[in-house]
C-alpha cells in the first residue's frame, strides 16, 4: 500500500490512504499469529487464510480506526467473532454439529503429504496408547470428534477445566512423539 | 520436571494455549498474553504451528480413520455418532459451490483477476475458482485471470505447486520468460528472477520459452530448468521426492548457481543472506537446504565453499574466504 504522495489532493483520500497503510502494517505484523489463531479454531489452514482475508477486507472498508484503542486487540476480536460465525454456518450447512469435509489422503495434492499424514497418524495412535484412558478419551472426543469442552465434561463427569487439562496433556504428548527433535 | 525453555516445556505451554484458544470466546487478555508468548521465542510459534498441523490432520482425516480412533479410545461416543456419507458429500458440494461463487465474486462471465501472495517464511494453500489446488511457497506471488475460454496464471515470483483441475479451458502458467501449458497435470514451478525450474509429478506440460520458436513437452518424473543467460532449457530426471519438497521444509538444488540458491533460501530466512562478492554467486551448489534450520546450513557453507560468514542481527553476509 503506497503512502500519500504529499500533493494537496482531496484530504479525504489522503486519510483513507493513511488508514489503508495502517491496515497493511497490521497485516504485515500480525498475519502469522492471526492465521495461527484461526487455524487453531477452525482446524483448517485454508479456511483460516480465507477468514484472515475477510478480516482485512472489513478493516479496509472502515473509514478509519481512530476510535479504536488497540487496533491489534480489535483485529483478533474480529477474527474470533468471524470464526464463531463461520463454524455456525458450517454447522448449518451440514444441518448437524460441525463435521469436517470428507478428507481423503489418497487424493492429497502431493504424494509426500499423503505419506506424511499416514505416518503421523500412526505416531498419534501409538502416543495415545501410552496415555491414561481418561486423557486419550477426552482428547479424541474433542480433537477427532469435534465436541466442545462442556459436552465432554458432562459426558465424562469432569469439570471443563479438567477436560481441557487432559486434552492439552495428550496434545503435548502427541506433539513430542510426532515432532520432537531427534537426539543426535 | 521440565526445564523451562526445554522442547518439552515449550510443547506443554503451546498445548495449553492451543486448548485455551479453542474456548468459544477467549478473552482479549488471553489473546494478548498468547501473542506475547508467541513473540518471546521463535520456537513458540513453531510448536504452536505443529499443534495446528496435528489438529487439522486429526479433524480432517478420512472418516474410517477417525472412527477407528474413536472406537479405540472413546468407544461409547463412537457408536452414538455416524453421519451418513451422502450428507457429508452434499455438504462438500455446497462448500464447493460457495467456493466457486466466492472466487468469482458474482462477476458473471468475466472474473476479476485474483491475486495471491505469501510472506517470507509462510507457505499458503490456495484453491482457485475451478478447484485447482495451488500450494504457494514463501515470498511468492501469483495472479489468476480466468475467462470464458482460458485459465491464465502468472507467477510473478517464488514457487508454486499446481494440481490442476481437468476441464476444457486450457490452463497456462506464465513465469517470466517461460510459459507452461498444462496437459493434464500436477507440476511445480520455481521462479528466481528470470531463471525458471519446472518439475512434473503427474501427466505432462508443454514449455515454451519467450522469443524462441521451440516448444518442449515434459512428462511426469522430469524436470526442466530455463537458464536466462543461455536461453537454454535443460531437461533431467526428477529425483524421487524432489518436486515440491519445499512443502516439507526442504529446498532441493541440483547444480544451481549459489546466487539462485541464496535467493530461494531468503524466501524462508528471517535474516536475509547477502553475497558480498558477486563472483560467489557463480559457484554451483547441489544439495538440500532445510528451511527450518537455515542458520546451520549457512554455518556449514565455509566447509564446502571458499566463503566466510558474518552474522548480524538482521542479515548475514557471505564473503570470499581469505587465505
Amino acid at each position: 500500500m503506497e503512502a500519500p504522495d504529499g500533493s494537496d489532493e482531496a484530504a479525504g483520500e489522503g486519510s483513507w490512504l493513511d488508514h489503508a497503510g495502517r491496515v497493511a502494517a497490521l497485516y504485515r505484523e500480525h498475519h502469522g499469529a492471526l492465521v495461527a489463531l484461526l487455524q487453531c479454531r477452525l482446524n483448517s489452514r485454508a479456511d483460516a487464510q480465507e477468514i484472515a482475508q475477510e478480516v482485512y477486507v472489513r478493516l479496509l472498508a472502515m473509514d478509519h480506526m481512530d476510535h479504536i484503542d488497540s487496533p491489534r486487540a480489535f483485529l483478533f476480536r474480529m477474527a474470533t467473532n468471524l470464526s464463531v460465525d463461520y463454524l455456525r454456518k458450517r454447522a448449518v450447512r451440514a444441518g448437524l454439529p460441525p463435521e469436517p469435509e470428507e478428507g481423503d489422503w489418497a487424493s492429497a495434492p502431493l504424494p509426500e503429504q499423503h505419506a506424511w499424514a499416514v505416518q503421523q497418524w500412526r505416531k498419534v495412535q501409538a502416543a495415545l496408547r501410552e496415555l491414561p484412558a481418561k486423557t486419550s478419551r477426552a482428547f479424541v472426543l474433542h480433537v477427532v470428534e469435534g465436541r466442545d469442552f462442556a459436552a465432554i465434561a458432562r459426558d465424562m463427569r469432569l469439570s471443563e477445566r479438567m477436560v481441557r487439562y487432559h486434552v492439552s496433556n495428550a496434545l503435548a504428548h502427541c506433539r513430542e512423539r510426532c515432532f520432537a527433535p531427534e537426539m543426535p | 520436571m521440565d526445564t523451562p525453555g526445554s522442547d518439552e516445556a515449550i510443547a506443554r505451554a503451546a498445548a495449553d494455549w492451543w486448548t485455551r484458544l479453542r474456548e468459544p470466546e477467549p478473552s482479549a487478555q488471553t489473546l494478548a498474553r498468547w501473542q506475547a508468548w508467541l513473540d518471546a521465542d521463535p520456537r513458540h510459534a513453531q510448536a504452536f504451528e505443529q499443534l495446528n498441523a496435528l489438529g487439522e490432520l486429526l479433524r480432517t482425516a478420512p472418516a474410517p480413520r477417525r472412527r477407528e480412533l474413536l472406537e479405540e479410545f472413546a468407544p461409547r461416543a463412537a457408536r452414538a455418532r455416524r453421519w451418513p456419507y451422502a450428507l457429508a458429500a452434499a455438504a462438500a458440494l455446497v462448500l464447493a459451490l460457495l467456493g466457486w461463487w466466492g472466487g468469482w465474486s458474482g462477476a458473471g462471465r468475466q472474473a476479476a483477476p485474483q491475486r495471491y501472495a505469501s510472506a517470507v517464511g509462510e507457505n499458503r494453500d490456495i484453491r482457485l475458482p475451478d478447484g485447482t489446488a495451488v500450494a504457494l511457497g514463501a515470498a511468492s506471488a501469483l495472479t489468476a485471470r480466468y475467462g470464458d475460454a482460458r485459465r491464465d496464471v502468472e507467477l510473478a515470483a517464488g514457487e508454486a505447486y499446481f494440481a490442476v483441475a481437468h476441464e476444457a479451458r486450457p490452463f497456462v502458467v506464465d513465469a517470466g520468460p517461460l510459459r507452461i501449458e498444462d496437459l493434464g497435470t500436477a507440476f511445480n514451478v520455481r521462479r528466481t528472477g528470470q531463471r525458471v525450474a519446472v518439475a512434473v509429478t503427474e501427466g505432462r506440460v508443454r514449455l515454451s520459452p519467450a522469443g524462441a520458436a521451440g516448444r518442449l513437452e515434459l512428462a511426469a518424473g522430469q524436470q526442466a530448468e530455463y537458464d536466462p543467460r543461455s536461453g537454454a532449457l535443460s531437461v533431467s530426471p526428477l529425483p524421487a521426492g524432489h518436486a515440491a519438497a519445499w512443502r516439507e521444509h526442504r529446498l532441493e538444488f541440483v547444480n544451481e548457481p549459489l546466487a539462485a540458491v541464496i535467493a530461494n533460501v531468503n524466501r524462508y530466512s528471517r535474516r536475509p543472506v547477502q553475497l558480498a562478492d558477486p563472483r560467489l554467486g557463480e559457484l554451483m551448489f547441489t544439495g538440500t537446504v532445510n528451511t527450518t534450520t537455515i542458520d546451520s546450513w549457512i554455518g556449514a557453507l565455509p566447509h564446502v565453499f571458499p566463503v566466510q560468514v558474518s552474522s548480524f542481527a538482521d542479515h548475514v553476509v557471505l564473503s570470499s574466504a581469505e587465505h
